[in-house]
């Protein structure tokens, strides 16, 4: 190995430097301008890291196959790279405020070590950094979700979120010891050549599916997802129902598009079913919901289901249109959290019934929101549209109709309670609606960036077609 | 002759051995003082560790023993003694509760061994060899294929952000100065 070798791990070394860099400055700096020097120098430090993301990088395996690196892993990471950057310059008016300006680094340098483990789950080529990668990218979380130190809520967010993930860990250890057991081997390549369809390795392959599934937050194992979003602050709320779940959702295709490519059969069922409960009972808890955190995260939970519908056509366009839509759904969660998020720290209030006449007070605010929603229902101008239409057109091309029919009732159902809250904002009057503020530049720079993400994605076929030359399907 | 009694033998150790870790395993999650689950769990490792013995991995019986048995054990009671009452009885659970409890764990066993009762495992052709710390320590620190040293680094980064995070949960009282 030489040292030239390393530089195929480039976004994991450069996040574990930012990640000391960040240490170190905690430590050295003595000055009364600390917290401000720290929060500048992450978020600069985050942003060369994004923008050295796209440089072109040589690919490869690394440390005996542990480790594995294509063109499709490099974009992977940096489509969580921009929604991770998005998600800290969203804190940072948060990480101001007198209860948490003591504690930025720990914020910073915990969210950066999540970040790190999914790099490392999403180019693990084993079961061993998998797993260690899936640790290290939900333990921290934990900590994260009960950062607020004077609600009984954050605490139990956080004590739910550690209990339900150490759970799926145990179900998911199961699974992966039983295809241990079975094949004799942590290699995913080693794997993919001899697992087949003895009843022990497919009860190993539905352990597993279960343990991804409680990461992924599909129904049926997705009951610990409200109450931690709704406990947790809402950055790290956003953070869980964006980036946590791309990156879940990433490795998950990857290791069934790889490893369990002999019992594609059997997954499809698997997938097929999970798939309909997760976009049908999100979306009819979706409907019931008051509080928006709660809202966001039975519609995070649908969006899910619709996710899944790539995964299960097994080709390449499916992994293009799963890739694509992640990136439009950071761009389009994070526009809708960033507006809860700026509401929520000026005036504390979280319910819809709150955003009543809000078009009247905050006009920008809400038209932010309702193209967030639109885009999340996928409603043609915003790129939402084109994120769900890739998606059911991979899972009809490989002819799962009833499927993407079942898909298509479930987006309209969405429609509906997408639209009662841009009812609220335009139409609903209040006596008191929220008062008018301004926000500070951190948050309106990210609310731009991410408005523009959601047009230039959508008309920019160049950004699909990118996608698509890294991307592949099935290995046969 | 011979064969067959070191056989017995070693079959009866083991069933001796997991005769112990299914019923204080049970124990464990059935007990409503805490200070017992802890204690119940001690043997449970304890015999984990004996099951090891008989496979002749010498080194990952004795890791087990020392940091499980001993160190997290005693950690456990210590955070138990720290936090709660000793005699605090746990509420009685619902029969509901242990009705499904009991049900869900019966499939799932019954699942579980007769899928593995079905599998032809494949006895392994290769010698049984002492496996010493000279081979754990070199394929800890390799780097070709069967070596650790990458997990062994990530575990690192685990434990550093799991030392910062278990710092702000405890880090609950305002701090006056900036």
């Amino acid at each position: 190995m030489k040292f030239e070798d390393f530089l195929l791990m480039r976004h994991e070394l450069l996040l574990t430097i930012t990640a000391m860099l960040i240490l170190m400055a905690e430590i050295f700096i003595d000055n009364k301008n600390k917290n401000a020097i720290i929060r500048g120098l992450s978020i600069a430090l985050f942003s060369i890291v994004t923008i050295i993301g796209f440089l072109p990088a040589p690919t490869g395996a690394l440390f005996g196959g542990m480790y594995v690196t294509s063109g499709m892993h490099v974009l992977m990471k940096n489509v969580l790279n921009i929604g991770f950057l998005i998600v800290c310059i969203q804190s940072v008016k948060w990480l101001k405020s007198d209860n948490n300006n003591d504690r930025n680094f720990e914020y910073l340098m915990l969210l950066t070590s999540t970040l790190i483990g999914m790099n490392f789950m999403i180019s693990s080529g084993d079961f061993l950094m998998f797993y260690l990668g899936l640790e290290l990218a939900t333990i921290p979380i934990a900590a994260l979700a009960a950062f607020e130190r004077f609600s009984q809520k954050s605490a139990e967010a956080g004590v739910k979120l550690i209990l339900s993930s150490a759970l799926s860990s145990g179900i998911l250890l199961y699974g992966i010891s039983m295809i241990y057991g079975t094949t004799g081997s942590i290699y995913f390549i080693d794997i993919a050549k001899t697992f087949g369809t003895a009843p022990l390795q497919i009860l190993a392959f539905i352990f597993f599916a279960a343990g991804m599934a409680f990461k992924i937050s599909v129904v049926p194992f997705h009951l610990w997802t409200a109450d931690v979003y709704e406990g947790a602050p809402v950055n790290i709320t956003s953070y869980l129902s964006v980036i946590s779940k791309g990156a879940a959702v990433f490795i998950f295709m990857i290791v069934l598009f790889t490893v369990f490519r002999q019992i594609v059969n059997m997954w499809q069922d698997v997938i097929y079913i999970l798939s309909v409960l997760t976009m049908t009972i999100g979306n009819l808890f979706a409907i019931r919901q008051q509080n928006l955190k709660r809202f966001l995260a039975f519609s995070s939970i649908a969006q899910a289901g619709f996710l899944l519908l790539g995964v299960i056509s097994g080709t390449q366009l499916g992994m293009t249109a799963v890739i694509y839509f992640a990136l439009i759904y950071i761009f389009s969660n994070l526009a809708a959290f960033g507006v809860i998020a700026a509401i929520s720290n000026t005036t504390g209030k979280e319910n819809i019934k709150d955003y009543d006449g809000l078009y009247a007070t905050n006009p920008k605010l809400s038209l932010i929101m309702t193209l967030a929603l639109f885009s999340l229902a996928g409603i043609p101008p915003v790129a939402g549209f084109f994120g769900k239409f890739f998606l059911f057109t991979a899972a009809a091309q490989q002819g799962f109709y009833m499927l993407v029919l079942i898909a298509v009732i479930n987006a309209v159902i969405s429609l509906y309670y997408y639209l009662l809250v841009v009812k609220a904002m335009f139409i609903n009057k209040s006596d008191s609606p929220i008062a008018y503020f301004k926000s500070d530049f951190s948050t309106r720079l990210s609310l731009i960036v991410c408005v523009l993400g959601l047009f230039v994605i959508g008309f920019a076929s160049i950004i699909f077609e990118y996608i698509r030359s890294m991307s592949f399907g099935l290995l046969f | 002759m011979e064969k067959i009694l070191a056989l017995t033998s070693n079959q009866i150790m083991f069933i001796i051995f997991s005769a112990v870790i299914v019923m204080f395993s049970i124990l464990t999650v059935t007990t409503r003082r805490i200070l017992r689950a802890a204690t119940y769990l001690l043997f449970v490792l304890v015999s984990t560790s004996g099951i090891y013995f008989m496979l002749q991995y010498q080194f990952l019986a004795a890791v087990q023993l020392t940091l499980y048995a001993g160190g997290i054990v005693v950690l456990i009671i210590f955070s138990i003694l720290l936090t709660s009452h000793i005699n605090q009885k746990f509420e009685a659970v619902s029969w509901k509760t242990i009705a499904f409890g009991t049900i869900a764990s019966i499939l799932g066993i019954v699942v579980c061994i007769t899928s593995i009762l079905q599998f032809q495992f494949k006895a392994s052709t290769l010698a049984i060899q002492e496996i010493n710390m000279k081979i754990i320590g070199r394929s800890l620190l390799n780097y070709g294929e069967n070596g650790f040293v990458l997990p062994f680094e990530v575990i690192s980064i685990l434990l550093l952000a799991a030392m910062i995070a278990a710092i702000i949960i405890a880090k609950k009282v305002k701090d006056t100065k900036i």
